[in-house]
């Protein structure tokens, strides 16, 4: 097979926080691909949540040329890659588009969970791996025990790593050194076939789908006609180009490429992420081997604030998806909230990003529902079904089963704190299967937990219990029977469907107490006393009450003050409209979003 | 008919820290000058609404109208009564600071018609006046209560503040006790609050000066009872009369009458329409018919204004308001099932827990 001598495809995987895009900033400078004067930090976190957040939530490819010391000039393509657990099938895809992989370990820190995970997805996809050790600079830096970590638990001889500094930029050229002397050039298969794997894509109001591709063979240019060999709809190309890391329009796009093609596809439903790019006048036999479809596994009812902007909100979700493969919705309606959607996604994270984007990006109103995972239940009648929302679970006295899921958990935490994380694993109902000595200070736990524990809170307490250096990442492990009942949320005695869980029955009353109190802090004093109640099946089993109101005397209101108070009325006019009304109380947007924080 | 009119003297020998009202030391202003000001606005006002002013009540408030001097006083409200036609008014009120009447400023208010004195007390207690930046101590408001009564005048009121900072219950019912014990015929209690643009406010923001609901309640609470045994009634949130003697002025405001607002800053409510004099003493001296560009840029209230202003105003009075003011017969339920309200005829007014979330009651009513 021929190959693209000069291009090289590779990804920066880490941990969360070990680097990536810091380490990406210097590359860019290394290769004058961006100027000195339009750099900024983190500049392929271009979205403002990333920026704002710090952390990358998508990958993002770059196209660089680099004048090796060999002389000759190459074309990098890289692709930034997330951390965070909840978007690895980011990670996966990237992975997918590349020859080689980066891996970043950050000195202090050390190997954590998410470095053997996607370490493990790297050498599923027979990526050529290169190690790095980043943040050298940092007095915290622990080289003799990041080396043996990475022999002991990656099994990466040391010596081949790559001691760096993404922020002082030291090691940076020794990396684009490597990439090239060790990442493998493309193959391209030699029949010429147009074969491009589209990896993501984004929707753009003007040019409707962008698609970012990987070309395996054959070449892309305006004009090309194209199918899609999932839907097998046709299209012509109208631009292609490469990543700088605005788009940029090429002549052409070919084998062993990295960028993007616009092709007038306008909806969600004719881009399948994973799909295969052909010629339809010479159409390839197979296609490349796509990407697993991903299940969301947790979900939340997303509602428009005001019900008149229900179809807007249909169409913001639909275009969020075109940028946003993994997250899932459904129409759905809810007493308390009207119509709205059932929504899925891969994590409490991908959640809160969601909600944040269709707010922001799309202006969107909303409300979100406290998440839930999804139920298998299994009836008297024989039947099966399906659940992920708690409203629709059946009567109790109407099923023989119902199981939820169960994630594998590995977690890897410092020796010291095993105590008290097999304590925490407990306490959320995880069966602990193995315990496994990585080196002298650390031990990874693996462990069953179910999903609905770890949603929530159980990162965090894994960081404070550790100091920050525990870390875990898991995996799906089907679903396990438990005592499961529905908690209902009673306010004035009205059950608000938005409100209601499903819980583990041993652990009912303490969650309906932490859920009742919230709701007493964050539902604001209304004209009369309200009481909220937790129940199952009918029975309360904790309360709380929202006292009245106290008192408000006014001051003087003559002539000039009219108006003023009369503005004031109207200002409080417009924030109740952002209330939804049950029964006779004013529940604010923030107690749907509050509820969502309540740990037990 | 315009039956009432407002006339908005902004001068002030100091500012009070909570003090929101258009209002400034007078520095260089020649009171002459601006005393004809307004009466070339008067002159303005009678040539365009002629007939359909037929003054009922006048109030002149301020800043401090008795800032101006028994002179001033004496040669201006003539000519001011004569530019306006005003024949015999019911009521005519002017806001008095104590250190700022004598017995001459009383007589020659008396002579050119005024009925009606509201004397800014504000406190008995020296400290609540120290914190209020007030000029005046305890005795020399009982010294201007005295002048005012001595000078015959048909109506004294009183006006209090509570809910100052550092004030205590025992010192809020010293006040009450006080001024009950004067006897006089009106009482204004004013729940302190913190305005932007004040001093007090900034405080309030830093966090130095809080607001507890639960002791303006209390306060309030104290108010009512007070007064009530004392035989005064309490005809409006923050107004309690001996019978016979509520102020006619503020409850038009109240039940939505037309006014006219004269002097820079004053406001005025003709037709469902509104408008405000230009805020800045300079300006208006130089065109006091600004208050007729004011006009131009009058606030057109719509229906729902219009209701949403009644309910807020009429709901605080004694009367209460029309029911058919009201958008949502279910939120009138609520707020008769929870006692804070009650059904009078075709009214509804609120019983005397109402009154305590008057604010409230009016936002679940409208909101
Ligand atoms: N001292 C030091 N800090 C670094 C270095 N590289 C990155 N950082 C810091 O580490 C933090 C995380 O850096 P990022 O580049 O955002 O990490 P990331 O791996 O892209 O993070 P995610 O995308 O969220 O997974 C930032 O505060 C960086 O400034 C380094 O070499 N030395
Ligand atoms: S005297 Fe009256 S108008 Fe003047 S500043 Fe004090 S409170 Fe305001
Ligand atoms: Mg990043």
């Amino acid at each position: 097979m021929p190959v693209a001598a000069n291009t090289r495809n590779f990804s920066i995987i880490a941990h969360i926080d070990h680097g990536k895009t810091t380490l990406s900033d210097r590359l860019l400078e290394k290769t004058s691909t961006v100027t000195m004067r339009e750099m900024t930090a983190q500049h392929l976190d271009a979205m403002d949540l990333e920026r704002e957040r710090g952390i990358t939530i998508k990958c993002h490819p770059v196209t660089m040329m680099y004048q090796s010391k060999n002389g000759q000039v190459y074309k990098l393509n890289l692709i930034d890659t997330p951390g965070h657990v909840d978007f690895a099938y980011e990670v996966s895809r990237s992975l997918a588009a590349c020859e080689g992989a980066v891996i970043l370990v950050d000195a202090a820190q050390g190997v954590e969970a998410q470095t053997v995970a996607n370490h493990h997805l790297a050498l599923e996809q027979k990526l050529t791996i290169i190690p790095v050790i980043n943040k050298i600079d940092l007095p915290s830096a622990n080289l003799p025990a990041v080396n043996k970590q990475l022999e002991d638990i990656l099994m990466i001889p040391h010596e081949e790593a790559i001691k760096a500094s993404a922020k002082m930029g030291i090691g940076i050229e020794d990396i684009l050194e490597a990439v090239i002397e060790r990442v493998p050039p493309p193959t391209v298969p030699e029949d010429g076939l147009l074969r491009a794997s589209v990896f993501d894509s984004v929707f753009d109001s003007y040019r409707g789908v962008v698609m970012y591709v990987r070309v395996v063979s054959g070449t892309l240019k305006r004009g090309t006609g194209i199918t899609m060999y999932a839907t097998n709809n046709s299209y012509e190309v109208k631009e292609v180009g490469i990543f700088t890391p605005k788009q940029l329009k090429t002549d052409l796009l070919e084998a062993g490429d990295v960028g993007y093609v616009v092709a007038n596809l306008k909806s969600t439903g004719e881009v399948k992420i994973g799909d295969t790019i052909m010629e339809t006048s010479r159409m390839a036999k197979e296609p490349l081997p796509g990407f697993k479809e991903i299940q969301p596994m947790v979900f939340s009812g997303i509602y428009p604030v005001s019900s008149d902007d229900f179809e807007q909100l249909k169409l913001a979700m639909g275009k969020l998806q075109i940028n946003d493969s993994a997250f899932k919705f459904q129409q759905e309606s809810s007493a308390a909230l009207g119509f709205g959607f059932r929504c899925g996604f891969l994590g409490l994270l991908h959640m809160e990003i969601v909600v944040e984007r269709l707010r922001r990006e799309y202006d969107m109103d909303i409300i979100s529902t406290y998440p839930s995972v999804v139920y298998e239940i299994t009836l008297a009648s024989g039947d099966e079904l399906k659940i992920d929302n708690p409203t629709y679970m059946p009567d109790p006295g109407t099923m023989l089963e119902i199981r939820e899921p169960v994630v594998r958990a590995f977690i890897l935490i410092p020796n010291e704190c095993i105590g008290d994380i097999m304590q925490l694993v407990a306490e959320k109902r995880g069966i602990l299967e193995n315990t496994e000595t990585l080196d002298a200070s650390r031990v990874m736990l693996t462990c069953t937990l179910p999903l609905n524990e770890i949603l929530v809170d159980f990162n965090d307490k894994l960081k404070s219990i550790t100091r920050g250096y525990g870390s875990m990442d898991y995996e799906h492990h089907g679903f396990r029977a438990e005592k499961l009942v529905k908690m209902e949320m009673l306010v004035n005695g009205e059950p608000v469907d938005a409100f209601a869980t499903i819980v583990h029955r041993d652990k009912a009353e303490a969650r309906g107490r932490a859920l009742a109190k919230k709701l007493v802090d964050v539902i604001p004093k209304q004209l009369f006393t309200v009481a909220i109640q937790a129940a199952i099946g009918g029975k309360i089993i904790a309360r709380e009450s929202i006292g009245s109101m106290g008192k408000n005397v006014t001051a003087k209101c003559y002539g000039g003050d009219i108006s003023r108070k009369r503005k004031l009325l109207e200002k409080q006019k417009e924030g109740k409209k952002r209330m939804k009304m049950i029964g006779k109380v004013n529940i604010p947007q923030e107690a749907f979003v509050a509820v969502l924080k309540t740990g037990d | 008919m315009i039956r009432h009119l407002y006339v908005h003297i902004p001068f002030c020998h100091r500012i009070c820290p909570y003090c929101s009202f258009y209002k400034h030391e007078p520095g260089s202003t020649d009171t002459a000058a601006f005393l004809n000001a307004l009466t070339v606005e008067a002159l303005a006002a009678r040539r365009k609404w002629g007939r359909r002013i037929e003054l009922e009540t006048v109030y002149f408030g301020g800043g401090t109208p008795t800032m101006l001097s028994t002179t001033h006083l004496e040669r201006w409200l003539p000519e001011f009564r004569a530019a306006l036609g005003i024949e015999e008014v019911k009521e005519w009120t002017v806001e008095i600071n104590p250190r700022t009447i004598d017995a001459r400023k009383a007589e020659a208010l008396l002579g050119a018609g005024v009925t009606r004195a509201s004397l800014g007390v504000q406190a008995w207690d020296q400290s609540s006046l120290t914190v209020l930046g007030r000029d005046h101590a305890p005795e020399e408001a009982e010294e201007a209560y005295q002048v005012l009564r001595s000078a015959c005048f048909p109506v004294v009121s009183l006006d209090l503040m509570f809910a100052v900072p550092g004030q205590t219950l025992e010192a809020w019912q010293y006040s009450l006790r006080r001024s009950l014990a004067l006897q006089p015929d009106h009482l204004s209690a004013y729940n302190l609050t913190y305005e932007e643009d004040t001093a007090f406010f900034e405080k309030f923001t830093r966090g130095e000066y809080v607001r507890d609901e639960n002791v303006d309640g209390a306060f309030f609470t104290e108010a009512m009872r007070m007064t009530g045994e004392a035989g005064y009634r309490h005809y409006e949130i923050s107004n309690y009369a001996r019978p016979g003697f509520e102020s006619r002025h503020n409850q038009s405001y109240w039940s939505g009458e037309d006014y006219l607002g004269l002097g820079p800053g004053a406001v005025s409510t003709v037709d469902r329409r509104r408008w405000k004099n230009v805020e800045n003493t300079v300006l208006y001296m130089q065109d006091p018919l600004s208050g007729g560009l004011g006009e131009k840029a009058a606030e057109h209230l719509t229906d729902e204004q219009w209701a949403c202003e009644r309910i807020a105003l009429e709901l605080r009075t004694a009367r209460g308001v029309e029911i058919s003011w009201l958008p949502d017969g279910s939120r009138m339920q609520d707020v008769v099932q929870g006692g804070l309200a009650e059904i009078a005829g075709d009214r509804l007014r609120l019983t005397k827990q109402g009154k305590c979330v008057a604010d409230s009651v009016v936002a679940h009513l409208w909101v």
